[in-house]
């Protein structure tokens, strides 16, 4: 499609053997929220590490906003953002000190990055808490700054990567609804969850993972009419349909 | 010119969290000064002054010969009154006493005079002091000997006077020619010679002073040691930073924003040269206020040494946790290293006390050649030129970690 902002072709990524990505293989529109399913060790973080150019792809090719992220990864850092799974702060610095930090790292100035910062801890709530050590931070409060460094620079294209694992429900719901603003202002974002309601209320298109391919992609509604009635099904029951019911490491 | 901003950013970041941390701060500043004073203390005095030399003297002759005379009259009363320099004459009352003493290692030697001392002084019979000294002890060995033929020459010479004093004496009839009367006119002469009460003629010394002897100030040796040490040891911790900027994932999120692999290596190698200088300054601030130190003639040598101190422990910081995969292993290793090359190096003790074999082993580790060169500075008076080879091996360690670095960072998975 001529509006896709990010083509991903054919990824292939292997560790000693073991195939992470699998011949992986999808578009997302400028603007749209696709979501990444999957349990765990499917394969979606490392694909996203793939895109987000931190991690080389043993063969595909990965196009975003027009510039290839292997052959011209620098472009592409400049046009994204990433929240990974992990709590990538620095816990020793103040939250607004992470934030100009990384704010300064994607190229703002000074004034821009602080002004930046103290929009983004705001819209987290977090504007009182500026100026605390991240260390003495609830769990959800650094899920929220976490969230936050992702969008210094306003990317044009976000990478979630289970933004709302392993936390409240109140700090979980202040994401989500943050993502929901996200989505209404037009922005793209690639966005990986356990939580099945959240991806059927957010996304778009959802793509769904296993042993390190794409199983199934479709809108959250066309998905659920493949196995029942769309209305009584849920995303979960897709879900787990398609990837089975045994345990995953 | 972004590059450079985002070095600039990197290091001003380890700074700031370094800064807040009062621990580290404790262990980079104040500890090492712990450890000065106390190595101050345990090595005041050492090298300080000269022990005084002891010669001591027998006789194998009877009581009564000439050699008790001579002897009573070289024999220290009074070591107070003796010049610096001046060595202590012990008289050995017993010679069979003393030569066990040698051979148990109690005695280093001693010089004694023959049974037949009076009588070959009188008669002109060759004259023979025997030297006994321990085969392990040359130095004395050789001291003893050179005191040995001294006396021998001063002797003879004395010998020539008495035996033609003796002569005309005997011939003019003022004495009579009978061995006791002889004898009795020989002591005489020779109490003339030795007077009685000490300060002998028979021995004189002469003190030359070849500059002016000062006390050794022991942290010119102990504060660049502890330099040495502390700023690698502060740099090779600094090493299970850089593994948890990995293990955090700020180091991915790092390399998704569109700083370089390079930006992000030079960062952290800007922030530990930065903290060293901080430390190194502090040191020889400290070290020239609170503890007298003496940078010697050429304090840019010194200043160059200490730079280049911080420039290879930092690569070395680096370069270590490149090669390590856990925080653990980074602390380990750092503080393995740190022990093992800052005795090698000579950082606790100088280094050109040790053995000759242990010398070249030890140029293995920087630490050496900074302490070498340090030593070379600050306590034997030499220049700038002088310390060219050490200056040169801590460039080359400094460039050999700085390529190990940049090829790991470079190849190495976040």
């Amino acid at each position: 499609m001529a509006d896709d902002f990010v083509i991903v072709r054919d990824l292939h990524r292997s560790f000693n053997g073991f195939k992470a990505v699998d011949g992986v293989s999808f578009t997302i529109a400028r603007g749209e929220i696709f979501g990444l399913l999957g349990p765990n060790g499917a394969g979606k973080t490392t694909t996203i590490r793939i895109l987000a150019t931190v991690l080389r792809p043993d063969s595909g090719e990965v196009i975003i906003g027009g510039h290839s992220a292997t052959k011209d990864p620098q472009a592409v850092r400049r046009i994204i953002g990433v929240c990974p799974q992990e709590l990538a702060l620095y816990e020793d610095l103040s939250a607004l000190e992470n934030l100009v930090f990384f704010g300064r790292m994607v190229g703002l100035s000074g004034g821009e990055a602080k002004e930046q910062a103290m929009a983004n801890l705001r819209l987290m709530g977090l504007e009182e808490r500026a100026k605390g050590k991240v260390a003495k931070f609830s769990g959800g409060m650094k899920r929220r700054i976490n969230f936050a460094i992702a969008l210094m620079g306003h990317p044009e294209l976000l990478f979630l990567d289970e933004p709302t694992v392993g936390i409240d429900p109140q700090s979980r719901n202040h994401i989500y609804e943050n993502i929901v603003a996200l989505k209404e202002k037009g922005m793209t974002v690639l966005y990986t969850t356990h939580y099945m309601e959240e991806a059927d209320r957010l996304c778009r298109r959802v793509a769904v993972m296993d042993g390190g391919r794409i199983i199934a992609m479709d809108t959250p509604y066309g998905l659920k009419s493949r196995i029942g009635d769309p209305a009584k099904v849920t995303l979960e029951d897709v879900f787990l349909h398609l990837t089975g019911r045994s345990l995953r490491d | 010119m972004q590059n450079m901003r985002h070095i600039w950013f990197l290091a001003a970041k380890d700074l700031t969290i370094f800064v807040r941390d009062r621990a580290s701060l404790f262990f980079f500043i104040v500890f090492p000064f712990l450890f000065i004073i106390l190595f101050n203390f345990l090595l005041r005095g050492v090298g300080s002054e000269d022990s005084r030399l002891e010669l001591h003297f027998a006789t194998r002759e009877p009581e009564g010969g000439l050699s008790h005379l001579i002897l009573a009259g070289m024999e220290t009363k009074d070591e107070s009154l003796l010049a610096p320099g001046e060595p202590k004459i012990v008289r050995e009352k017993d010679y069979a006493a003393a030569r066990l003493a040698v051979e148990g290692g109690k005695l280093g030697g001693f010089i004694a005079f023959p049974e037949n001392f009076t009588r070959a002084l009188a008669s002109g019979e060759p004259l023979e002091l025997e030297v006994f000294a321990d085969a392990g002890r040359a130095e004395l060995r050789t001291a003893l000997g050179g005191v040995a033929r001294s006396l021998a020459a001063e002797l003879a010479a004395n010998q020539v006077v008495i035996r033609a004093s003796v002569a005309l004496l005997t011939e003019s009839g003022i004495i009579p020619a009978d061995e006791p009367s002889i004898a009795a006119a020989v002591r005489q002469m020779m109490g003339k010679i030795t007077p009685a009460g000490g300060g002998s003629s028979l021995i004189s010394f002469k003190v030359e002073k070849v500059g002016e002897v000062k006390e050794t100030n022991p942290s010119d040796y102990v504060v660049p040691g502890y330099l040495v040490m502390f700023v690698f040891f502060a740099a090779a911790v600094s090493a299970e930073m850089i593994v948890r900027e990995r293990q955090n994932h700020t180091l991915e999120r790092l390399l998704a924003t569109s700083v370089g692999r390079s930006s992000i290596l030079g960062g952290m190698f800007l922030g530990l040269v930065i903290k060293g200088l901080i430390q190194i300054t502090i040191f020889w601030v400290v070290g020239i206020l609170a503890f007298r130190v003496d940078l010697g003639h050429s304090p840019l040598g010194v200043v160059i040494l200490s730079v280049l101190m911080v420039l290879l422990s930092s690569a070395f910081a680096v370069m270590l946790a490149t090669l390590v995969r856990t925080q653990r292993s980074a602390a380990s290793l750092a503080v393995i290293t740190s022990l093992v090359l800052a005795p090698l190096g000579g950082c606790w003790w100088p280094s050109f006390l040790y053995p000759l074999w242990l010398q070249n082993i030890a140029k293995i580790s920087p630490h050496a050649w900074a302490t070498s060169g340090f030593n070379k500075l600050m306590l034997f008076g030499a220049n700038l030129g002088d310390v060219v080879p050490e200056v040169v091996a801590l460039a080359c360690f400094a460039a050999i970690f700085a390529v190990v670095a940049i090829w790991r960072f470079r190849t190495s998975a976040v």
